[in-house]
Parts: C-alpha cells; structure tokens; sequence
C-alpha cells in the first residue's frame, strides 16, 4: 500500500511515522464500532430492566442492575475512541498494538450483574 | 450527488485494483448496524406504547430531547457516510493517489459516535435514579 510518511507533532523526529495498511485501519474501525454496539446493547438491557418489564425483585437490586449496566456502557463508549486512537497510533509507528482493558471490564461487569440478577431473583 | 454515482459505477466497472476482502464495504456494513441499532435503542428508550398508556407514563416530554439528539445524530452520520462513500467511488480512492478511504467515516464521527452512546448512557443512569 502507498505509505505516506508523516511526522507527528511531540514527537523527537528520529521515528518517521507511517500511515498503516489501510485494512488494519478499517479493521480497527470496524473494532470500535462493535465495542459501540456492545455499550449500546448494554443499554438497551438496562432501559428493559428499570422500565419495561414488570419485576418482582426489591427496588434497589432493580436499581443496581439497571445502574450497573448504564455504568459498563458508558465505560465502553468512552474507552472505545480511547483504544482507536492508542491502536492507529500504534500502527503508525509500527511498534506493538496496545493491549485493551475493556474485555476484562465488560467480563467483570457482566458477571456482577447477572450475580444481582441471581440474587435479586431468587433470596430477596 | 449524480456525479458521485456516475464515479462510483465507473470505478467499480473499471477499477481493478478493487479489495478483494471487501474491506471498506464490510465497514460500512458495520456502520450501518450501528446506526440501526442506535435508532432501536433510541425507540426502546422512548418506549411509546403499541396499544396501552400505563407503560409511557407521564415522563415522555422528558425522554424526547435525548431521543430527538440521538435520532440526529444518527442522521448527520447517515448523510456523512453515504457523502463520503459516494465521494470515493464506493470506498475506492481516498486521495488523488488512489489509496481506499481508511477510516470509512472521519475521525470526528467515530468521537461523535461514542459521545453519543454515552450520553445515551447517562440519560439512562439518570433515569434510574429518578425512579
């Protein structure tokens, strides 16, 4: 592919940064955006849960599991342009692709809610 | 918009040098479900009901504002998409050098994007703790 070298500003100069394969570009576009749909199917799960469907469980595990999934989603949509920019960057520079949190988050976050969910469905 | 189209045909009969992985069509098919599902997220949030009242209860003048900022952002990143895609001859050539368009959308409409699915995010939150 047709590598334009550019030179970024903060940098010392010695690195000539390369504009990346544009398949790694798109590749990495199209990561984000599913982090994006990820955050918004978060989204969706909590409106369902703190308003549309009748539950029988305390108001407060409602409100936790409803809180818990809005919170997850806004980490992820605010990572997720984070990440991007850290990954063409990276690939600019040809150096090593950072590594991401966010599939660590989203597993923790995940399996707290459906402990709530547990919880709030069969002891309270 | 005519004369994007007519580039756009002369570049997929004549261009060559087309992806054979479709890479900036499977982008843009990846921007499209995004959009979708912001649309279906923006109607779940409004929740009008089909045949009932009890469900909208009396706080919709409070989720239309969030719900018309999400539905135009959604449409300034339709009209963005479809302006560049058919600017580039369906993806094909960025710049007169004749390098695909990578990324798809502008950097500003990834940021656009995400800022609005959080503050979707936060309305959502918001609403929780409003009961």
């Amino acid at each position: 592919m047709g590598a334009r070298p550019l030179r970024q500003a903060g940098d010392s100069g010695d690195t000539v940064d390369r504009e990346p394969d544009y398949r790694f570009t798109l590749a990495n576009e199209r990561t984000f955006l599913a982090w994006i749909r990820t955050a918004l199917a978060l989204i969706a799960g909590a409106v369902a849960v703190l308003h549309l469907v009748q539950l029988d469980w305390r108001p407060g595990v409602q409100t936790a599991v409803g809180s818990s999934l809005t919170a997850l989603a806004v980490v992820i949509a605010v990572y997720a342009p984070v990440h991007w920019i850290r990954v063409q960057k990276a690939m600019r520079r040809e150096g090593p692709l950072p590594t991401s949190v966010l599939p660590i988050i989203t597993t923790i976050g995940v399996v707290f809610v459906c402990g709530t969910v547990l919880i709030g469905d069969f002891w309270l | 918009m005519r004369h994007g189209t007519d580039r756009g045909l002369l570049a997929l009969t004549r261009n060559r040098r087309r992806d054979t992985g479709l890479q900036p069509e499977r982008t843009l098919l990846a921007w499209q479900r995004t959009l979708i599902v912001i649309v279906v997220v923006t109607l779940l949030h409004l929740r009008i009901p089909f045949g009932g009242e009890d469900v909208a209860g009396d706080g919709l003048l409070h989720r239309l504002p969030p719900a018309l900022i999400m539905l135009i952002v959604a449409g300034v990143l339709l009209v963005h998409l479809r302006r560049r895609w058919r600017g580039t001859g369906h993806g094909l050539h960025d710049d007169p050098r004749g390098r695909p368009i990578a990324p798809v959308a502008r950097p500003w409409a990834l940021l656009l994007l995400s800022a609005a699915a959080a503050g979707l995010g936060v309305v959502v939150a918001l609403s929780a703790v409003a009961g």
